[in-house]
């Protein structure tokens, strides 16, 4: 039998089954249907957004109003001072001036170049994977592909040391180096199986004018591949955003510190007002987000390639 | 150079970077948890000598490593069932198109791709003893009399709304790899289904969970690895403390805060084996049930 006459098989079987079971109601009315998958939706918008709403309320009000019983579930009064006071640097708690605003820059600087050399090692490699021959290509690719069932954490200690020794701890260097070397696995998969979504023919009418595999893969292949590639980057700027545990370890001081080191750190000291914590949280969330909403194609792309097939 | 020559070795110019980053910060550190594991490795007081089991014997006899192995097995059991239920129901409730159904999508994944430690501290917030708004909005519809400690008191209560903080955080992945898998399912199938007097539900359940299971092992091993290493959501929501800790946060702070390296290689060593074990597990149970049905 083949794959696709096992799975008719089961589908048929699949359809008999459910023949079988309790004759389905026959009026349900369309009004009842529609308030329902109405109900349901609210629910869901109202469980994956409702913290992210709570964040906001929080940092748009005064102490007075946030530290309230019971809860304002509005912002009233709505005022902006916690945000200038966190970017200020002038709020309780807050050690050095633009404490949150350097942390912010340190995590564009980390998540943007891990994004860049994951990418770029990514694409080369991926296409040598999908369109090349060449030995040991098999093991190589399992191998790394074998990385992504690793937990993030089996190599924090050894590569904390490895940093160490290299004086690469508290470094823009170090902190990238691991990140990419956490967020290739994914990248390769995501990119490898863009490509062979990609048909030949297309490089071969390249090679066919006399053209070299690297210019068919620059010329030809990049810019056919600009939705999968934009999905191995948004995500991997995503991952290197969240990073928490790796830059803890990492990271000693606010030369390097990334944003989620600073706003645990705030958390930490239990004298920071929730208003201007959740400024914080707002301001660590809001690239992350913004960017998530703007691309969530790519996002959605890059998760179903990454785990289904 | 000759032009066959160059064609030749293009391939490893191409994976060379690749091979060097994985082999230096991979490879190379795994293989060293791998052995160090079986070494005493204090920075502060050398020297470093093979200990045998001498790791893993003194991380047995220490409760608080119990305490959260045991713990972490509960975190990892919400979170598979929770995440994996709730991301069959919203992708379920999110199959049929319609208006904004793209806007929507684009929403729920926001959860997702925010960093888990700033989620932790709004979630940190809400669960607020005196000011939460849990606290504030479980009084007013007068589900509880008086306002509560969340946090911190009640172990299970604890590792219960902590690992809610991370299912928060996971399901958008499990909505996203299930309603792949809803809309690959043929529409005919259920009008096959309608037309021999199918009902919805039993539709559901003969037609949609056997062709989906796939994708549901495939979430349900993305949970499980996510919650197996909980770290930030612990960390910011329960402290050190013993009461809530989790196997990832040990490994923390025997290694970076007790300075026991060797230890902390060794629990890291445990929980990658328990990982890669675990998650080859479910996934051959689930594909064999898959397979069976």
């Amino acid at each position: 039998m083949t794959a696709i006459d096992r799975r008719d098989g089961r589908m048929a079987r699949a359809v008999s089954r459910a023949a079988r079971g309790r004759p389905g109601r026959t009026l349900s009315g369309r009004p009842a249907r529609l308030a329902g998958r109405v109900a349901a939706i609210v629910v869901i918008l109202l469980w994956s957004l409702f913290p992210i709403y709570w964040a906001l309320n929080t940092s748009l009000t005064t102490l007075g109003a946030a530290d309230s019983t019971p809860s304002h579930y509005f912002p009233a009064p709505l005022v902006g001072s916690s945000y200038g006071a966190v970017l200020g640097g002038s709020g309780e708690g807050f050690g050095s001036s633009n404490e949150l605003g350097r942390s912010l820059l340190n995590s564009v600087i980390e998540s943007g170049a891990a994004m860049v050399l994951t990418v770029i090692i990514a694409v080369f490699a991926a296409y040598a994977f999908a369109r090349l021959q060449f030995r040991f290509k098999r093991t190589i690719f399992v191998s790394v592909l074998a990385t992504l069932l690793l937990p993030a954490y089996a190599t924090l200690i050894p590569l904390y040391r490895i940093m160490a020794s290299l004086s690469l701890v508290n470094t823009y260097l170090g902190v990238v180096l691991v990140y990419v070397s956490g967020f290739l696995p994914l990248a390769i998969w995501i990119l490898y199986n863009y490509f062979n979504s990609i048909p030949r023919e297309l490089e071969e009418a390249a090679f066919v004018d006399g053209a070299t595999p690297l210019r068919a893969l620059v010329r030809v292949v990049i810019p056919v591949a600009a939705p999968g590639i934009a999905a191995a980057a948004i995500i991997s700027f995503l991952l290197g955003w969240a990073q928490f545990l790796f830059p803890l370890v990492l990271t000693t001081n606010l030369s390097t510190q990334p944003v989620t080191v600073i706003v645990a750190a705030l958390n930490q000291q239990r004298i920071v007002p929730f208003t201007l914590l959740m400024a914080c949280g707002v301001l660590a969330a809001a690239v992350p987000g913004v960017l998530a909403v703007i691309l969530n194609r790519y996002i959605v792309e890059g998760i179903t390639t990454g785990s289904v097939k | 150079m000759s032009v066959t020559f160059r064609r030749r070795i293009l391939p490893y110019v191409l994976v060379s970077p690749l091979v060097v980053f994985i082999g230096a910060l991979s490879f190379v550190p795994t293989v060293d948890t791998t052995v160090e594991a079986f070494f005493r490795v204090m920075p502060l007081d050398p020297p470093t000598q093979f200990t045998g089991l001498g790791n893993f014997r003194a991380l047995f006899s220490d409760p608080v490593i119990t305490t959260s192995w045991i713990n972490t097995a509960v975190y990892v059991a919400i979170g598979v069932v929770l995440s994996v239920v709730l991301g069959v129901a919203i992708a379920v409730a999110l199959k049929r198109r319609f208006r904004f159904r793209g806007v929507l999508l684009a929403l729920i994944v926001l959860p997702w791709a925010l960093p888990a430690v700033v989620e932790a501290v709004i979630w940190n917030w809400i669960y607020n003893p005196t000011f939460g708004v849990l606290n504030s909005a479980l009084h007013s519809v007068h589900l509880i009399g008086g306002y509560h400690l969340w946090l911190g008191l009640d172990r299970w209560l604890t590792i219960l709304l902590i690992e809610i903080v991370q299912v928060w955080q996971i399901t958008p992945l499990s909505v996203l790899i299930i309603l792949a898998a809803l809309q690959s399912v043929p529409q005919d199938l259920y009008e096959a289904a309608r037309v021999d007097g199918a009902g919805a539900f039993s539709s559901f359940r003969s037609i949609t969970l056997p062709l989906i299971r796939p994708a549901v092992a495939v979430a349900a091993v993305e949970a499980l690895v996510l919650s197996l290493n909980i770290f930030d959501q612990v960390y910011i929501l329960n402290g050190i403390a013993p009461l809530g800790s989790s196997i990832m946060l040990q490994t923390y702070v025997t290694t970076f805060q007790n300075l026991n390296f060797g230890g902390g290689y060794a629990l890291s060593l445990m929980v990658t084996v328990a990982t890669a074990l675990l998650s080859m597990a479910m996934l051959a149970l689930m594909y064999r049930r898959a397979e069976a049905t």
